[in-house]
């Protein structure tokens, strides 16, 4: 089929151009209005961030221009020098510039590394849409962070993967410990300076699905077709289906599994065990957390895989390492302390919604590692000039909601949005709260009691488990964050929350809050499409909440093929 | 087969949790005491001054209140037990004695703790803690878990006596109920089995939800007649098979695979037999509360433990029990939005055909089981499919 | 000298030529477009196509305690 002159110029028109309205069209020109919007961007109110789509690919006809100062910043910072460490990070990774081969290999053989990581700047895209000044560089270096340890965990995955080693049993095999995700990787700190541990599913399939959200759908359709049942977890229904594609890479001697969050976790443990066929240990943490008596045993069962590493290892555990990285944790968690602190009793507060909840539970889940002290170095040097300056981050804030229970993962970064289209600033979530503790390590006891405390309160699970109190503390945490909103996260999938949800209705109504009920059904998007998700969000403040819009241009779109 | 005797009475005690039974341990000055999980041993629950009641919501309908609190997307037998409640069906408990073993029970169980559901002054509801695993450290923590979230709250409650000798007491009644269980599930084994699978499930059952001491005769006389019970001269079945799967406890989907053709020779199920009526053993050295943990812990085969070979013995059992039973096949049945089962299911349902040889039905079911229609196609044919591979092998 | 402040500038010239193709590509998101319409389409058939084993093989066996129970 021959192709015009008129077809390549619609194409131009559909991946380029921005139409404008007639309205638009027929305004007579401000030139001081326009050179004032190149030097400092459109007002908020102005910007149509909508109109930049193409079609329903979520790709941008040009990138937002942000003013002088922002843009050219998101340029240099952001996405040339994302892209270059991308580079850079294989290599340091991957032991040099044969790294590079070994990414390539990763790449053409695992559909979640090739088909979805090359895609990553538009993760910051969407991430940081409209955001401005220090709110943009402090959640970009939250994004760096997050990117820089993913790298380094597929990378070690690469290098140690038997399936692109012609099957060979190399000493990078040897010195890995696969765990699940759920379990912390503060539990291996005693042996980090001699092994590492890398999440079995971090990668694979929690990111990706961030990243770009076309891969995981693979998974949940294979474990699906081998009839497993629509309904149970779909995050556990992705790891099955990684199995049953044989896409996962074989990276270590052992496997050390844990019932976190759900009981579908404990389910993906038979499947773990089958499927990897290697000595594997389960360390599930008590349901009733809360209650004295569980302690000893939780405590018991750390001991336990510490002593499964050891005889499969051959390595004694290393106290000394295990102090320094708990302590160096301590940092991390102080820190998270002071941004909670900021986030509650400040508008100063830099980092978007979908930055802080991403960060929060990558890094408190991977444990103590150099590149989160480095971006928390750069975080904290911008909280502590807005706090300082007193910037307002977000100035348009209309409402600080509190986003609860867990998150849709094919739309993250629907808070950015909700910002930009209504002002509603989700300040924070619940999967920030979670692991919530500081670990002693001035004896041997108190560290052991500190860390099952904190396997305890692990993500989706602190809240989730061990009693209708924890999930219902939600209503503390609102007052605490000065919230006068909730977004309250329906997972169709979750049991747990779905056993609970008219109690939240009662009590929603008894305290008279505007709650927002958000319908998702956590990687897979063909469940809730994300424009269904800002419908209901549309719907509610339109007819409840009887607000216009910030930007009528966010207000229906179609990204149903994005990334 | 000529009837066997009071099953038709005992059939009449399942039709609602506050049976007569229940009523008259309750006259007798009994506390009644709910729970819903093999995890929570009914034998602390049968101590002298009270009695277990594991919990059922017979002749349920739609569930539209339980639904508002729960949603349509959980178990249906959890969201039903709500619906009880609410409805008032369970206000004759004194005491919930709740385990989180999985989720939404738990969450039924927490509700009856936050909504004053159950309007009975007395009423408490205690949750205990249930590991993982089958390890010593698990055994230390149920023994300690037992001994305070339960033996504590009935004698702080209720001054129910929770001493050695009286828990000894309990273990002896129980290991009776047990022994008499086991005997007459023991004629399912036979080459031609002289009790139905229904017929068991009712007695299975009525052991589980009603006052012991008020059935224990008629299990003895079950037994004695099944001793010189005949089967029929003409067998009235096809195949046999192992129910195996989530909660189930209606005899009336029991009935409907043998209308199929498909003789029920082994519970192995939630609420079943196998396991949970094996004699508990009290050790050397052993306290009877220890006893107990050991024994529950080490005879559950739930598909919530998480040892490396306990997961991959699972399976041997279930192989295991078709073998001695004679089963010809095995029906492995989910409790739709099971999310232990859902897993357990599709595994078994691919590994045990394929390791162990035994052909497999696996369906997936709602507690109130409207699909009656669509389940019994899928019974005969599988029936049909196990007929015809005895037919091609013996060709 | 000139020779050098030649080079230089030309240096210069390349240097900000290929910044500005690079400005183009972020600010036209040309980057996106290229895995969106080219890379991801030919990963998609390649993983697509792609020979796997029947991981479900695998056979489920049992084994031995991996734990000292005396923990």
């Amino acid at each position: 089929m021959a192709i015009g002159f008129k077809d390549i110029k619609a194409k131009y028109r559909e991946l380029f151009v921005v139409e404008k309205s007639p309205e638009e069209k027929n305004k007579p020109k401000d030139i001081k209005k326009m050179a004032k919007d190149f030097w400092y961007g459109k007002p908020h109110e102005e910007r149509r961030l909508g109109d930049l789509y193409v079609g329903n690919t979520g790709l941008y006809k040009h990138r937002e221009w942000r003013g002088v100062k922002d843009t050219m910043y998101y340029f240099n910072m952001i996405w040339l020098y994302n892209y270059a460490h991308m580079v850079t990070d294989i290599m340091k990774y991957g032991g040099g510039p044969q790294g590079v081969v070994t990414f390539a290999k990763g790449t053409m053989r695992y559909r979640w590394m090739g088909q979805t990581y090359l895609t990553v700047m538009h993760w910051f895209d969407r991430g940081l849409e409209g955001t401005r000044g220090e709110a943009m560089k402090a959640s970009a270096w939250h994004y760096r962070g997050m990117v820089s340890e993913t790298i380094r965990q597929f990378m070690r995955m690469f290098e140690a993967d038997k399936k692109l080693n012609g099957g060979e049993e190399n000493e990078t095999w040897k010195k890995t410990i696969a765990h699940n995700e759920t379990l912390s990787g503060n539990i291996f700190y005693g042996w980090r300076d001699q092994l590492d541990d890398v999440a079995l599913e971090m990668i694979p399939y929690f990111v990706s699905v961030h990243v770009n959200n076309h891969t995981v759908l693979n998974y949940i359709d294979a474990a699906q077709s081998i009839g497993l049942p629509a309904d149970p977890c779909p995050m556990c229904q992705a790891e099955y289906g990684l199995f049953v594609q044989d896409d996962y890479p074989d990276y270590s001697p052992v496997m050390l599994t844990t019932n976190e969050a759900c009981d579908g976790s404990v389910a993906t443990s038979v499947l773990q065990d089958w499927f990897l066929n290697r000595p594997l240990y389960a360390m599930p943490q008590p349901m009733r957390y809360d209650d004295p008596l569980v302690q000893k045993n939780c405590q018991k069962e750390i001991e336990g895989a510490w002593k499964f590493v050891e005889e499969n290892f051959g390595i004694k555990m290393d106290w000394d390492q295990y102090v320094k990285h708990a302590q160096n944790f301590n940092k991390l968690t102080e820190f998270e302390w002071e941004k909670w602190d900021v986030a509650a009793n400040t508008p100063y507060y830099p980092i978007t919604g979908v930055a802080q909840a991403l960060y929060r539970i990558y890094y408190s889940q991977d444990g103590d590692r150099p590149i989160w002290h480095e971006m928390d170095a750069h975080v904290k040097r911008i909280m502590d000039k807005c706090v300082k300056n007193k910037i307002e981050t977000f100035p348009k804030t209309r409402h600080r909601a509190i986003a609860w229970s867990c998150a849709p993962l094919y739309y993250s970064h629907w808070c950015t949005w909700a910002y930009n289209c209504w002002g509603i600033n989700c300040v924070i979530n619940m999967d920030s709260l979670m692991f919530d503790q500081y670990l002693r390590t001035d004896t041997y006891e108190h560290a052991l009691e500190d860390l099952s405390w904190f396997n305890e309160k692990a993500p989706m699970r602190a809240m989730a488990v061990g009693g209708h109190e924890h999930i219902l503390s939600l209503f503390d945490y609102m007052e605490r964050f000065n919230c006068d909103m909730v977004i309250m996260y329906d997972q169709l999938q979750c049991k747990g929350m779905q056993g609970i949800h008219g109690v939240f209705e009662d009590e929603f109504r008894k305290r008279n809050i505007h709650a927002i009920w958000v319908p998702h059904a956590l990687p897979d998007k063909r469940t809730v499409s994300r424009a269904e998700i800002r419908d209901i969000i549309n719907d509610y403040m339109t007819t409840v909440m009887r607000e216009e819009p910030l930007d009528p241009s966010l207000l229906d779109f179609d990204d149903g093929g994005s990334w | 087969m000529k009837d066997l005797v009071h099953i038709f009475e005992l059939e009449d005690l399942l039709q609602e949790a506050n049976n007569p039974l229940v009523r008259q341990a309750k006259a007798d000055g009994r506390r009644a005491l709910g729970y819903t999980c093999y995890f929570m041993p009914e034998v602390l629950l049968d101590l002298p001054g009270c009695f277990s009641v594991r919990l059922r919501a017979p002749r349920s309908g739609s569930p539209d209140m339980a639904t508002y609190y729960m949603t349509n997307r959980t178990c249906m037998y959890g969201r039903c037990l709500l619906e009880r409640a609410l409805e008032g069906g369970f206000n004759f408990l004194d005491a919930e004695m709740a385990t989180e073993t999985c989720t939404v029970t738990c969450r039924f169980q927490e509700h009856l703790q936050l909504m004053d559901i159950i309007k009975n002054p007395d009423f408490f509801c205690e949750f205990t803690d249930v590991p993982f695993k089958k390890n010593e450290n698990s055994i230390d923590h149920y023994e300690n878990q037992l001994r305070f979230h339960v033996l504590d709250k009935l004698k702080e409650h209720f001054d129910i006596d929770t001493s050695d000798e009286a828990l000894l007491k309990a273990i002896e009644e129980h290991n009776e109920v047990c022994r008499l269980i086991q005997e007459i599930g023991s004629y399912r084994k036979l080459d031609e089995p002289t009790i139905t699978g229904w017929e068991f499930s009712v007695i299975q059952l009525c052991t589980l939800v009603c006052p012991k001491y008020l059935i224990i005769d008629k299990l003895r006389d079950i037994a004695e007649q099944l001793k010189t019970r005949k089967p029929d001269a003409k067998k009235n079945y096809r195949v046999k098979v192992v129910l195996t799967g989530s909660e189930e406890d209606d005899p009336d989907f029991i009935k409907l695979i043998e209308e199929c053709g498909a003789l029920v020779v082994a519970d192995r199920y939630c609420y079943g037999s196998l396991p949970g009526r094996e004699e508990i053993v009290i050790k050397e050295g052993e306290t009877p509360l220890r006893a107990i943990a050991r024994h529950y812990l080490e005879t559950s085969e739930c598909p919530r433990f998480m040892d490396q070979h306990i997961m991959r013995q699972r399976k041997q059992y279930l192989a295991d029990i078709a073998k001695e039973y004679k089963a010809d096949g095995i029906i492995i049945s989910q409790m739709k939005f099971c999310e232990y089962w859902s897993y357990e299911r599709t595994i078994d349902t691919l590994i045990i055909p394929r390791d162990f040889g035994y052909p497999v039905c696996s369906i997936e079911k709602e507690y109130v089981n409207n699909a009656v229609g669509q389940l019994r196609t899928r019974f005969q044919a599988f029936v049909e499919s196990i007929e015809l591979k005895k037919i091609q092998k013996e060709g | 000298m000139s020779k050098i402040l030649k080079f230089f500038f030309k240096l210069l010239r390349i240097a900000l030529l290929i910044y500005g193709i690079l400005f183009a590509v972020f600010y036209y998101d040309l980057d996106g477009k290229f895995l969106y319409y080219i890379w991801e389409p030919l990963m998609i058939k390649r993983f697509d196509n792609m020979k796997r084993p029947d991981a479900t093989a695998m056979p489920y066996s049992m084994k031995e305690s991996v734990e000292d129970t005396s923990i």
